[in-house]
């Protein structure tokens, strides 16, 4: 007899199990062992298909699952393929409804508005480049950007992108780009250049 | 009915044992219209077993994609994803064009707006940038020529005054953010 049949036989009279799954099969393995008696027992929590038409009140419900609290297998009647199990005591088949998965969404709009874009250095894909001065060097371009929409503008030196906010209000969709330019020379600070 | 000049961004994110998910409706510069994220969706170790293979996707795909697209107020024009798994379910719930986009290690094609085919069916590189670097697009099976057309017209618009995959990123630190407790 197989386990499968064995098990439906011995454990769910009333339940026409339809599939053990792998989980099941290796629950089965045990993992203390009784070193007294040398019997090796194992509290097995199997997921198992039931027939729903033996539970009056269950078939309308969409989800629900079958808890086999606690069984100790104890039959000579049942082996698997690496042990044999000797006993078996039934001891609480428990039938509960799942609860369905909560879903429920939210207007993050709030969070999403104050929160800048981010540009990255586009520098490499750029063909002509300006012409800059003998002390001038070109750093990076970012874009597109609408400038006239932009509220602010931030150097993320970190990660050498430009983190851009814009007024939402804003109707302008002009884009353009910007060079970030850096003067030679002590004191002089990187400098905005737009095209 | 669809709303011009409106992208639609879609992002379903599955990280330690929990997955959420967020629609994103931008204009043609990236400035958003409409935002709507998910409740966090934690699977009991029960739920797991009992659902099997088939949790993630009745989770991403049934559950919050369709939560998603009926929240959100406004109609995009087309829907982008990040996620090859929700490119066929985004096409049938958003009844508008879908289409996955990710970054392409392609060197640039010559001008803007080249479509290019690849080994793969359904997959393409696309030149939407003027400056920059082409992107990667995939289509749903059965997605015909001139839609194929059309959405690379969309994103190669859009492209001139956004980046367009940029929304992806801004997406998931709002996510993060959220999880985090900030409001």
């Amino acid at each position: 007899m197989n386990l499968r049949k064995s098990l439906a036989r011995k454990l769910f009279r009333d339940i026409n199990i339809h599939r053990l799954d792998e989980a099941f099969m290796t629950d089965l393995i045990p993992t203390h062992k009784v070193r007294d008696s040398g019997l090796e027992t194992r509290r097995i929590t199997p997921s198992v298909k039931i027939n729903i038409s033996k539970f009056p009140g269950l078939a309308q419900k969409r989800e629900f699952a079958v808890r086999i609290k606690s069984v100790n297998f104890m039959t000579k009647t049942v082996t698997t393929r690496r042990f044999k199990i000797k006993r078996f005591t039934k001891q609480d088949i428990r039938v509960k409804t799942l609860q369905k998965f909560n879903m429920k969404t939210w207007s993050g709009y709030k969070k999403i508005i104050a929160m800048p874009q981010e540009r990255s250095n586009r520098l490499k894909f750029i063909k002509t480049r300006p012409q800059v001065l003998n002390n001038e060097m070109i750093l990076a371009w970012y874009g597109p950007i609408v400038d006239g929409a932009v509220i602010k503008l931030a150097l993320n030196k970190q990660r050498g992108t430009l983190l851009v906010w814009y007024n939402p209000r804003s109707r302008q969709f002009n884009a353009k780009g910007v060079y970030l330019i850096r003067r030679l020379g002590l004191g002089s600070k990187p400098e905005w250049r737009w095209v | 009915m669809a709303s011009q000049n409106i992208l639609g961004y879609i992002v379903i994110d599955g990280t330690e044992g929990q997955m959420r998910g967020a629609a994103l409706a931008s204009d043609m510069r990236g400035i958003p219209v409409d935002f709507r994220y998910t409740d966090p969706v934690r699977p009991t170790r029960l739920e797991r077993i009992l659902y099997g293979s088939s949790l993630d996707t009745y989770l991403k795909e049934e559950l919050m994609l369709e939560s998603l697209l009926d929240s959100i107020e406004v109609n995009p024009q087309i829907w982008l994803c990040n996620d090859a798994d929700l490119l066929e379910p985004l096409k049938v719930t958003g009844k508008v064009k879908a289409v996955m986009l990710s970054e392409s290690p392609h060197v640039p094609l010559e001008a803007k707006g080249q479509l290019e085919t690849t080994s793969e069916p359904g997959v393409f590189i696309l030149q939407a940038a003027e400056k920059g670097a082409p992107v990667m697009i995939e289509f749903p099976d059965g997605t015909r020529q001139d839609e194929i057309q059309q959405a690379a017209q969309i994103l190669t618009e859009a492209e001139k005054t956004m980046d367009i995959l940029e929304p992806f990123a801004r997406i998931q630190k709002a996510l993060a953010s959220l999880s985090s407790g900030g409001n």
